[in-house]
Protein backbone atom coordinates (compact mmCIF):
# COMPACT_ATOMS: atom_id res chain seq x y z
CA UNK A 1 0.00 0.00 0.00
CA UNK A 2 1.37 3.06 -1.03
CA UNK A 3 -0.68 5.27 1.44
CA UNK A 4 1.33 4.81 4.97
CA UNK A 5 -0.90 6.72 7.65
CA UNK A 6 0.45 9.84 9.63
CA UNK A 7 -2.04 11.12 11.41
CA UNK A 8 -0.88 13.82 13.76
CA UNK A 9 -3.20 13.12 16.81
CA UNK A 10 -4.97 15.87 19.18
CA UNK A 11 -7.10 15.92 22.59
CA UNK A 12 -9.38 13.59 21.80
CA UNK A 13 -7.61 11.29 18.58
CA UNK A 14 -4.53 9.21 19.27
CA UNK A 15 -1.63 9.75 17.04
CA UNK A 16 -1.49 7.19 14.69
CA UNK A 17 2.07 6.02 12.24
CA UNK A 18 1.71 3.08 10.07
CA UNK A 19 5.06 1.63 8.36
CA UNK A 20 4.26 -0.67 5.29
CA UNK A 21 8.56 -1.17 4.42
CA UNK A 22 9.05 -2.14 8.09
CA UNK A 23 5.81 -3.45 8.84
CA UNK A 24 4.79 -1.25 12.16
CA UNK A 25 2.16 0.61 13.33
CA UNK A 26 1.48 2.44 16.12
CA UNK A 27 -0.22 4.58 18.17
CA UNK A 28 -0.32 6.57 20.85
CA UNK A 29 -2.48 8.75 23.12
CA UNK A 30 -5.93 9.45 24.49
CA UNK A 31 -8.88 8.07 21.89
CA UNK A 32 -12.22 9.94 22.10
CA UNK A 33 -12.84 10.81 18.68
CA UNK A 34 -16.21 12.61 17.91
CA UNK A 35 -16.21 10.04 14.80
CA UNK A 36 -14.64 7.33 15.39
CA UNK A 37 -15.70 4.84 12.62
CA UNK A 38 -13.52 7.32 10.33
CA UNK A 39 -10.50 7.35 12.53
CA UNK A 40 -10.41 3.70 12.80
CA UNK A 41 -11.47 2.70 9.39
CA UNK A 42 -8.47 3.85 8.19
CA UNK A 43 -6.62 1.95 10.83
CA UNK A 44 -9.23 -1.47 9.98
CA UNK A 45 -7.70 -0.83 6.39
CA UNK A 46 -4.40 -0.29 6.52
CA UNK A 47 -3.90 -3.84 8.98
CA UNK A 48 -6.39 -5.85 6.61
CA UNK A 49 -4.57 -5.05 3.77
CA UNK A 50 -0.97 -5.50 5.05
CA UNK A 51 -1.80 -8.87 6.30
CA UNK A 52 -3.60 -9.78 2.90
CA UNK A 53 -0.81 -8.60 0.48
CA UNK A 54 2.23 -9.12 2.19
CA UNK A 55 3.70 -12.26 4.04
CA UNK A 56 5.90 -10.53 6.72
CA UNK A 57 5.85 -9.99 10.31
CA UNK A 58 3.45 -7.19 11.80
CA UNK A 59 4.24 -4.94 14.89
CA UNK A 60 1.94 -2.87 16.60
CA UNK A 61 3.91 -0.52 18.98
CA UNK A 62 0.66 1.08 21.72
CA UNK A 63 0.89 3.80 24.33
CA UNK A 64 -3.16 4.53 24.48
CA UNK A 65 -4.46 6.35 27.47
CA UNK A 66 -7.82 6.57 27.42
CA UNK A 67 -10.21 5.26 24.99
CA UNK A 68 -14.51 5.70 24.98
CA UNK A 69 -16.01 2.64 24.55
CA UNK A 70 -15.97 3.27 20.35
CA UNK A 71 -12.41 3.14 20.43
CA UNK A 72 -12.62 -0.08 23.10
CA UNK A 73 -14.55 -1.87 20.18
CA UNK A 74 -11.99 -0.89 17.36
CA UNK A 75 -9.36 -1.70 19.57
CA UNK A 76 -11.07 -5.16 20.13
CA UNK A 77 -11.62 -5.70 16.28
CA UNK A 78 -7.94 -4.87 15.74
CA UNK A 79 -6.63 -7.53 17.95
CA UNK A 80 -9.20 -9.78 16.62
CA UNK A 81 -7.47 -8.91 12.54
CA UNK A 82 -4.42 -10.03 14.18
CA UNK A 83 -5.50 -12.97 15.89
CA UNK A 84 -7.14 -14.38 12.87
CA UNK A 85 -3.79 -14.01 10.67
CA UNK A 86 -1.57 -15.51 14.02
CA UNK A 87 -4.18 -18.79 13.74
CA UNK A 88 -3.56 -18.74 10.49
CA UNK A 89 0.51 -19.15 11.61
CA UNK A 90 1.48 -15.11 10.25
CA UNK A 91 3.65 -13.45 12.54
CA UNK A 92 2.19 -10.37 14.60
CA UNK A 93 3.03 -9.00 17.86
CA UNK A 94 1.53 -6.28 20.08
CA UNK A 95 3.68 -4.08 22.83
CA UNK A 96 1.78 -1.57 24.96
CA UNK A 97 3.79 0.40 26.83
CA UNK A 98 2.21 2.64 29.49
CA UNK A 99 3.57 5.27 31.90
CA UNK A 100 4.56 3.28 35.32
CA UNK A 101 2.72 6.16 37.57
CA UNK A 102 -0.63 5.26 36.04
CA UNK A 103 -0.56 1.54 36.20
CA UNK A 104 -4.44 0.98 35.84
CA UNK A 105 -3.64 1.72 32.14
CA UNK A 106 -1.60 -1.41 32.75
CA UNK A 107 -4.37 -3.59 33.48
CA UNK A 108 -7.01 -2.08 31.19
CA UNK A 109 -4.05 -3.73 28.65
CA UNK A 110 -4.29 -6.65 30.33
CA UNK A 111 -8.10 -6.74 30.02
CA UNK A 112 -7.64 -6.73 26.16
CA UNK A 113 -4.55 -9.24 26.16
CA UNK A 114 -7.33 -11.77 27.25
CA UNK A 115 -7.98 -14.00 24.74
CA UNK A 116 -5.29 -13.16 22.29
CA UNK A 117 -2.84 -15.92 21.85
CA UNK A 118 -0.08 -13.86 19.74
CA UNK A 119 2.69 -12.45 21.68
CA UNK A 120 1.28 -9.25 23.84
CA UNK A 121 3.75 -7.80 25.81
CA UNK A 122 2.49 -5.12 28.39
CA UNK A 123 6.00 -2.87 29.34
CA UNK A 124 6.06 -0.16 31.62
CA UNK A 125 7.76 3.39 29.56
CA UNK A 126 10.90 4.54 31.07
CA UNK A 127 10.28 8.00 33.02
CA UNK A 128 13.59 10.07 32.77
CA UNK A 129 14.22 11.26 36.24
CA UNK B 1 -35.96 -53.18 6.87
CA UNK B 2 -37.13 -55.66 9.57
CA UNK B 3 -36.22 -59.54 8.93
CA UNK B 4 -39.49 -60.33 8.94
CA UNK B 5 -39.96 -58.27 5.68
CA UNK B 6 -36.84 -59.31 4.17
CA UNK B 7 -37.92 -62.91 4.59
CA UNK B 8 -41.13 -62.20 3.20
CA UNK B 9 -40.04 -60.21 -0.04
CA UNK B 10 -37.05 -62.83 -0.11
CA UNK B 11 -40.26 -65.54 0.25
CA UNK B 12 -41.99 -63.92 -2.54
CA UNK B 13 -39.40 -63.69 -4.86
CA UNK B 14 -38.75 -67.55 -4.66
CA UNK B 15 -42.41 -68.27 -5.42
CA UNK B 16 -42.52 -66.06 -8.17
CA UNK B 17 -39.18 -67.09 -9.75
CA UNK B 18 -40.60 -70.39 -9.73
CA UNK B 19 -41.73 -72.21 -12.81
CA UNK B 20 -44.38 -74.27 -11.60
CA UNK B 21 -46.21 -70.91 -10.68
CA UNK B 22 -45.87 -69.47 -13.67
CA UNK B 23 -49.71 -70.16 -14.81
CA UNK B 24 -50.92 -69.30 -11.48
CA UNK B 25 -53.80 -66.60 -12.03
CA UNK B 26 -52.25 -64.76 -9.51
CA UNK B 27 -48.99 -64.80 -10.70
CA UNK B 28 -48.96 -61.77 -13.31
CA UNK B 29 -50.74 -59.48 -10.37
CA UNK B 30 -48.57 -60.66 -7.49
CA UNK B 31 -45.47 -59.59 -9.51
CA UNK B 32 -46.76 -56.34 -10.50
CA UNK B 33 -47.53 -55.92 -6.63
CA UNK B 34 -43.98 -56.74 -6.08
CA UNK B 35 -42.27 -54.63 -8.32
CA UNK B 36 -44.40 -51.98 -7.48
CA UNK B 37 -43.58 -52.26 -3.85
CA UNK B 38 -40.17 -52.33 -3.92
CA UNK B 39 -40.08 -48.85 -6.47
CA UNK B 40 -42.18 -47.20 -3.43
CA UNK B 41 -39.51 -48.65 -1.13
CA UNK B 42 -36.53 -47.25 -3.17
CA UNK B 43 -38.41 -43.71 -3.57
CA UNK B 44 -38.98 -43.57 0.44
CA UNK B 45 -35.79 -44.52 1.13
CA UNK B 46 -34.78 -41.35 -1.17
CA UNK B 47 -37.00 -39.18 0.91
CA UNK B 48 -35.93 -40.38 4.27
CA UNK B 49 -32.37 -39.34 2.92
CA UNK B 50 -33.41 -35.99 1.84
CA UNK B 51 -34.65 -35.07 4.92
CA UNK B 52 -32.23 -36.19 7.02
CA UNK B 53 -29.55 -34.37 5.22
CA UNK B 54 -31.70 -31.01 5.87
CA UNK B 55 -32.49 -31.81 8.95
CA UNK B 56 -27.91 -32.41 9.44
CA UNK B 57 -27.44 -29.06 7.56
CA UNK B 58 -30.42 -27.04 9.96
CA UNK B 59 -28.22 -28.45 13.13
CA UNK B 60 -25.16 -27.37 11.49
CA UNK B 61 -26.29 -24.61 10.41
CA UNK B 62 -28.24 -23.72 14.59
CA UNK B 63 -24.42 -25.18 15.82
CA UNK B 64 -22.56 -22.18 13.67
CA UNK B 65 -25.34 -19.59 14.97
CA UNK B 66 -25.09 -20.47 18.76
CA UNK B 67 -21.08 -20.03 18.60
CA UNK B 68 -21.56 -16.94 16.69
CA UNK B 69 -23.88 -16.22 19.74
CA UNK B 70 -21.53 -17.28 22.00
CA UNK B 71 -18.20 -14.83 20.48
CA UNK B 72 -20.21 -12.05 20.09
CA UNK B 73 -21.64 -11.96 23.86
CA UNK B 74 -18.06 -13.09 25.33
CA UNK B 75 -17.23 -9.91 22.69
CA UNK B 76 -19.81 -7.58 24.12
CA UNK B 77 -19.18 -8.85 27.65
CA UNK B 78 -15.34 -7.99 27.55
CA UNK B 79 -16.41 -4.43 25.72
CA UNK B 80 -18.44 -3.26 28.67
CA UNK B 81 -15.97 -4.41 30.96
CA UNK B 82 -13.35 -2.58 29.34
CA UNK B 83 -15.43 0.27 28.67
CA UNK B 84 -17.02 0.40 32.46
CA UNK B 85 -12.79 0.01 33.81
CA UNK B 86 -12.05 3.00 31.41
CA UNK B 87 -15.13 5.45 32.94
CA UNK B 88 -13.81 4.57 36.27
CA UNK B 89 -10.58 5.65 35.50
CA UNK B 90 -11.77 9.04 33.34
CA UNK B 91 -14.01 9.14 37.25
CA UNK B 92 -10.72 9.13 39.12
CA UNK B 93 -9.09 11.55 37.08
CA UNK B 94 -11.75 14.42 37.29
CA UNK B 95 -11.75 13.49 41.20
CA UNK B 96 -7.75 14.22 41.65
CA UNK B 97 -8.66 17.00 39.08
CA UNK B 98 -11.26 18.51 41.49
CA UNK B 99 -9.32 17.72 44.69
CA UNK B 100 -6.42 19.76 43.26
CA UNK B 101 -7.78 22.55 41.86
CA UNK B 102 -9.65 23.32 45.23
CA UNK B 103 -6.68 22.41 47.59
CA UNK B 104 -4.08 24.50 48.26
CA UNK B 105 -0.52 23.11 47.20
CA UNK B 106 1.21 23.25 49.92
CA UNK B 107 -0.82 23.16 53.14
CA UNK B 108 -3.27 20.63 51.95
CA UNK B 109 -5.52 23.13 53.17
CA UNK B 110 -8.83 24.13 50.83
CA UNK B 111 -7.94 27.26 48.97
CA UNK B 112 -10.26 30.25 48.32
CA UNK B 113 -12.08 28.46 45.85
CA UNK B 114 -12.86 25.63 47.83
CA UNK B 115 -13.59 27.74 50.80
CA UNK B 116 -15.89 30.30 48.87
CA UNK B 117 -17.62 27.35 48.15
CA UNK B 118 -18.05 26.20 51.69
CA UNK B 119 -18.97 28.99 52.43
CA UNK B 120 -22.29 29.49 50.37
CA UNK B 121 -23.31 25.72 52.26
CA UNK B 122 -22.76 27.15 55.44
CA UNK B 123 -24.07 29.87 55.28
CA UNK B 124 -27.64 28.27 53.57
CA UNK B 125 -27.49 26.03 56.30
CA UNK B 126 -27.42 28.58 58.56
CA UNK B 127 -30.01 30.64 57.29
CA UNK B 128 -32.40 27.47 57.40
CA UNK B 129 -31.70 25.77 60.96
CA UNK B 130 -31.51 29.81 61.93
CA UNK B 131 -28.08 29.09 63.51
CA UNK B 132 -25.85 31.95 64.01
CA UNK B 133 -22.06 31.01 62.51
CA UNK B 134 -18.88 32.77 63.30
CA UNK B 135 -15.65 33.08 60.68
CA UNK B 136 -12.33 34.27 62.19
CA UNK B 137 -9.37 35.11 59.89
CA UNK B 138 -6.27 33.95 61.66
CA UNK B 139 -2.83 36.01 60.52
CA UNK B 140 0.66 34.41 62.03
CA UNK B 141 2.50 37.79 62.86
CA UNK B 142 5.94 38.49 61.34
CA UNK B 143 5.63 35.91 59.40
CA UNK B 144 7.84 37.40 56.47
CA UNK B 145 10.99 37.39 59.43
CA UNK B 146 11.22 33.68 59.22
CA UNK B 147 11.56 33.86 55.72
CA UNK B 148 14.41 35.91 55.60
CA UNK B 149 16.02 34.21 58.06
CA UNK B 150 15.64 30.82 56.97
CA UNK B 151 14.87 30.61 53.95
CA UNK B 152 11.42 30.45 52.21
CA UNK B 153 11.73 26.11 52.26
CA UNK B 154 11.88 26.25 55.86
CA UNK B 155 8.71 29.02 55.73
CA UNK B 156 6.75 26.61 53.73
CA UNK B 157 7.64 23.77 56.19
CA UNK B 158 6.61 26.16 59.01
CA UNK B 159 3.90 26.97 57.25
CA UNK B 160 2.81 22.99 56.82
CA UNK B 161 2.90 22.33 60.60
CA UNK B 162 0.87 25.41 61.43
CA UNK B 163 -1.94 24.21 59.23
CA UNK B 164 -1.72 20.76 60.41
CA UNK B 165 -1.97 22.17 64.17
CA UNK B 166 -4.90 24.44 63.01
CA UNK B 167 -6.46 21.70 61.34
CA UNK B 168 -6.75 19.30 63.78
CA UNK B 169 -7.78 21.39 66.47
CA UNK B 170 -10.86 22.12 64.77
CA UNK B 171 -13.98 20.39 65.38
CA UNK B 172 -16.12 18.03 63.26
CA UNK B 173 -18.21 20.17 61.44
CA UNK B 174 -15.56 23.30 61.64
CA UNK B 175 -13.25 24.10 58.40
CA UNK B 176 -10.35 26.10 57.77
CA UNK B 177 -8.53 27.28 54.43
CA UNK B 178 -5.69 29.01 54.06
CA UNK B 179 -6.96 32.11 52.47
CA UNK B 180 -3.59 34.05 51.41
CA UNK B 181 -0.01 33.78 52.34
CA UNK B 182 0.25 33.31 55.83
CA UNK B 183 -3.68 34.02 56.70
CA UNK B 184 -5.90 31.52 57.56
CA UNK B 185 -9.74 31.35 57.61
CA UNK B 186 -11.68 29.19 59.96
CA UNK B 187 -15.06 28.77 59.43
CA UNK B 188 -17.16 28.00 62.56
CA UNK B 189 -20.69 26.62 61.93
CA UNK B 190 -23.13 26.95 64.57
CA UNK B 191 -21.03 29.22 66.83
CA UNK B 192 -22.09 32.59 68.26
CA UNK B 193 -19.48 34.62 68.66
CA UNK B 194 -19.33 34.12 72.35
CA UNK B 195 -17.97 30.68 71.66
CA UNK B 196 -16.36 31.73 68.70
CA UNK B 197 -14.09 33.78 70.64
CA UNK B 198 -13.01 31.34 73.39
CA UNK B 199 -12.34 28.47 70.48
CA UNK B 200 -10.01 31.19 68.83
CA UNK B 201 -8.10 31.95 71.54
CA UNK B 202 -7.64 28.56 72.18
CA UNK B 203 -6.24 27.94 68.61
CA UNK B 204 -3.87 30.59 68.87
CA UNK B 205 -2.69 29.49 72.06
CA UNK B 206 -1.71 26.16 70.30
CA UNK B 207 -0.12 27.85 67.36
CA UNK B 208 1.82 29.99 69.88
CA UNK B 209 3.46 26.58 71.15
CA UNK B 210 4.13 25.00 68.20
CA UNK B 211 7.28 23.84 67.29
CA UNK B 212 7.80 25.14 63.63
CA UNK B 213 11.31 22.79 63.59
CA UNK B 214 13.77 25.69 62.06
CA UNK B 215 16.15 25.16 64.69
CA UNK B 216 17.07 23.73 67.96
CA UNK B 217 14.87 26.17 70.53
CA UNK B 218 13.98 27.86 67.26
CA UNK B 219 11.75 30.93 66.98
CA UNK B 220 8.05 30.66 67.79
CA UNK B 221 5.23 32.31 66.22
CA UNK B 222 1.99 34.37 67.50
CA UNK B 223 -1.12 34.99 65.55
CA UNK B 224 -3.36 37.40 65.25
CA UNK B 225 -7.44 37.10 64.59
CA UNK B 226 -10.07 38.39 63.80
CA UNK B 227 -13.05 36.57 64.49
CA UNK B 228 -16.87 37.96 63.25
CA UNK B 229 -20.35 36.49 63.09
CA UNK B 230 -22.11 36.05 59.68
CA UNK B 231 -25.33 38.73 59.68
CA UNK B 232 -28.56 37.49 58.59
CA UNK B 233 -28.70 37.71 54.89
CA UNK B 234 -25.01 39.46 54.71
CA UNK B 235 -23.23 38.39 51.43
CA UNK B 236 -20.42 35.96 52.53
CA UNK B 237 -17.88 37.62 50.83
CA UNK B 238 -19.02 41.08 53.03
CA UNK B 239 -18.11 38.77 56.09
CA UNK B 240 -15.10 38.02 54.97
CA UNK B 241 -14.23 41.79 54.03
CA UNK B 242 -15.17 42.91 57.29
CA UNK B 243 -13.02 40.37 58.69
CA UNK B 244 -10.19 41.44 56.75
CA UNK B 245 -10.42 44.93 56.96
CA UNK B 246 -10.58 44.64 60.90
CA UNK B 247 -7.82 42.20 60.76
CA UNK B 248 -5.76 44.77 59.14
CA UNK B 249 -5.86 47.35 61.24
CA UNK B 250 -5.91 45.19 64.06
CA UNK B 251 -2.40 44.41 63.20
CA UNK B 252 -1.48 48.11 63.26
CA UNK B 253 -2.51 48.11 66.95
CA UNK B 254 -0.63 45.09 67.96
CA UNK B 255 -0.32 41.66 67.39
CA UNK B 256 -0.73 38.64 69.30
CA UNK B 257 -4.10 39.41 69.78
CA UNK B 258 -7.71 38.40 69.35
CA UNK B 259 -10.02 40.94 68.09
CA UNK B 260 -13.93 41.12 67.98
CA UNK B 261 -16.10 42.87 65.26
CA UNK B 262 -17.84 45.76 66.69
Amino acid sequence: MSQDLNLPGSVSTPEIQSDWQAGRLSMQGDSYPENSFDLFSQVIDWVEAFLERESRPLALALELVYLNTSSVKAMMDIFDLLEDAHQAGREVDVVWHYDPRNDRIAELAEEFKEDCTFPFAIRPREVPA
Amino acid sequence: MSTRDRALLDEVETLLAMEAHRDHPLHSALSRLYHRHLEQRDRLERLVNIADGFQQSAQQDLHQTRHQLDRQLRRQRKLSRIADRYQDLLHERNQALEDASSRDPLTGLANRRRINRQLKRTIAESERRGRPFSLAMVDIDHFKRINDRYGHAAGDRALIVLAQALESALRVDDFCGRWGGEEFLVVLPNTDLVQAESMVTRLCDRLRDLDLGLAPDGPRVTASGFITEHRPREDYRDTIRRADRALLSAKRDGRDRLYQAE
